[in-house]
């Protein structure tokens, strides 16, 4: 076991906040580790978090013009005085602010987006994507604590209702060297989609010339039941499609049955967040496309012949 | 107004070959800034411009760094000039190692209004630097930048930015007082192609390199990161099953071949 002590989860997504909890239970010791939850929130939210975790370290009421990273001098306080073994950190933009502001204050480093964790020896290893998803590093983290940011989706642990809610212990707050001032907070449209869940998915890339050759794709995809997804230049820079839609190593990671890749070449910063689909199609008029060689099918042709083809070839299977 | 943009320079991550057992060579990749860092040198450029401020880009890594061609490539995007950090030791260094290296060239560079980072590196994509960066020089410090505007006072030098923050479910409008340390996202500008212009003009322009001794840093730093084990993710076998013939023709085989998938 790595940790005879504390390991310590935070995160402003109560959701994530439980999964980290439920996930960090295997790198305690049973009998002698706890899993401590820190809450900057209200006392509902410390309450959540106490029926997940032995402890809850509650930082107070969060003020409505705070930033949540305004806590770090806090947690860096908290750190020195309790040491725990390790702090996960919910990996949204906002976690990775903390995490990275916090790991500087306490002079140790930090891994992100860990997919991985195994107890090695006295210490922990982490497994982490680089190289835009090329490769796969296992690294082993020195020394205590240990600070990693870990995205929604990664622990598969069930999260379990603990019979005996944890005590919760208040920590008093200290006062940020800088605030900024907060003008305005827009909330974004809520994600109309969850593509890792999605069955079906068909994927447009690069191939596709113009926007509105977008809505021969969508039809298809109405006809498969299928969720819409793109690469990530078409989410960002075209704009075409919203970014909670591309897959890739900083999108979305996919496992549907099927992958339909239409124009997209299959570059590996977007195929590792696809390979684990069941069954790959891809369709480019490139024979040279990287994405064949990750394809269970593949037909080499212009997708603005195929795509029409295919949505026909559907229809009349079913007879409509 | 004073910016430095920080960037990190990278075997190009399209140059990776897979071996047969798996592992990954970078040997006969070719050196490129980062992917990611070229919106922050685009960033700084358009901030420090109409100000008639100065750009200098930094980067710290070993020697692969020096290659002129980089250098070239780095100023002729519109840096006034460039200052590299070299040492062999920076090949392997994690986050805060690199943090703790430019916030010391930072420090010897003189007064700086605002630090600019890219989204995360080519090579290690933890989107970390900055950040630690920023608290390191103790200065007020963000991630997720995705606009950025002084603001202007009338008659006085502008000390303020106001910014927007690109969070997963929200957006945020903050003030930041200079100076700072921002770190912006990949869609915040379009980076500009180098001009011929700009390009005969870079050779011209001046590049200051530091050895880690220069840097006079309380110590040696050290990694606390030990790399195991890198390999390439590993492969689903696939069928592989190529469909010949008409878009028709194709169309209603690949109908067939999912419906016995069960897919359709």
């Amino acid at each position: 076991m790595a940790t005879g002590k504390e390991f310590w989860v935070f995160s402003e997504k109560q959701n994530l906040l439980s999964e980290l909890a439920a996930g960090v239970r295997s790198l305690v010791d049973p009998d002698e580790g706890l899993v401590a939850a820190v809450v900057w929130g209200t006392r509902q939210e410390s309450e959540q978090a106490a029926g997940k975790a032995n402890r809850v370290y509650w930082l107070g009421e969060r003020p409505q013009d705070a930033l949540v990273e305004d806590c770090v001098p806090t947690l860096a306080r908290l750190v020195q005085e309790q040491n725990p073994y390790g702090l996960v950190v919910g990996s949204t933009r906002r976690g990775k602010a903390v995490a990275g502001r916090l790991a500087a204050r306490l002079g140790v480093t930090v891994v992100t987006d860990v997919l991985e964790f195994q107890p090695d020896g006295d210490g922990l290893t982490a497994r982490h994507m680089i190289w835009g998803g090329g490769a796969v590093r296992l690294e082993k983290i020195a020394s205590p604590p240990v600070i990693a940011t870990v995205g929604p989706g990664v622990f598969d642990a069930q999260i379990v209702q603990s019979v005996s809610p944890g005590e919760i212990i208040e920590v008093p707050f200290v006062e940020p060297e800088w605030r900024l001032t907060l003008r305005e907070r827009k909330t974004r449209p809520p994600a109309a989609v969850n593509l890792a869940s999605a069955r079906k998915v068909v994927c447009s890339g690069r191939g596709v010339a113009n926007m509105q050759d977008l809505s021969m794709i969508e039809e298809l995809a109405r006809l498969m039941g299928a969720e819409i997804a793109c690469t990530r230049p078409l989410a960002e820079g075209l704009d075409w499609l919203p970014r909670e839609r591309y897959i890739g190593v900083s999108g979305a990671f996919v496992k549907p049955d099927i992958y339909m890749g239409i124009g997209v070449s299959g570059q590996v910063q977007h195929t590792v967040g696809m390979s684990g689909s069941r069954v790959v199609v891809a369709i480019n008029k490139d024979a040279n496309a990287p994405i064949f060689a990750q394809a269970d099918y593949g037909i080499v042709g212009d997708l603005y012949s195929v795509v029409p083809a295919l949505i026909n070839a559907i229809k009349a299977r079913r007879g409509t | 107004m004073n910016v430095v943009v920080c960037c990190k320079l990278t075997p190009d991550p399209g140059d990776l070959e897979v071996r047969s057992d798996g592992t990954i060579s970078l040997d006969r990749a070719e050196w490129s800034i980062g992917n990611f860092d070229l919106q922050a040198i685009e960033a700084g450029v358009r901030l420090a411009q109409p100000a008639a401020g100065k750009v200098t880009a930094l980067s710290a890594g070993p020697r692969p760094i020096q290659n002129s061609k980089l250098k070239k490539d780095i100023l002729s995007r519109g840096p006034d000039e460039l200052v590299l950090v070299v040492d062999e030791s920076l090949r392997m260094a994690d986050t805060a190692m690199t943090a703790r290296v430019l916030a010391q060239a930072v420090r010897k560079l003189g007064p700086v209004d605002l630090v600019l980072c890219g989204e995360g590196s080519a090579d290690l994509y933890f989107q970390q630097v900055g950040l630690q960066l920023g608290e390191m020089l103790h200065l007020p410090t963000l991630n997720a930048v995705s606009k950025i505007e002084l603001i202007q006072d009338a008659g006085s030098s502008p000390n303020t930015l106001r910014i927007e923050r690109s969070l997963e479910d929200e957006l945020e409008i903050l003030e930041v007082p200079l100076p700072a340390v921002l770190s912006v996202t990949t869609d915040i500008n379009q980076p500009r192609l180098p001009t011929m212009m700009e390009i005969l003009k870079a050779s011209k322009k001046t590049v200051t390199e530091w050895a880690l001794s220069d840097l006079e840093l309380d110590g040696s730093p050290q990694g606390q990161i030990e790399v195991l084990d890198v390999r390439a993710p590993v492969q689903v076998q696939r069928k592989k099953v190529m469909i010949p013939g008409t878009p028709e023709e194709a169309a209603q085989a690949l109908v067939g071949y999912l419906n016995k998938e069960g897919i359709l």
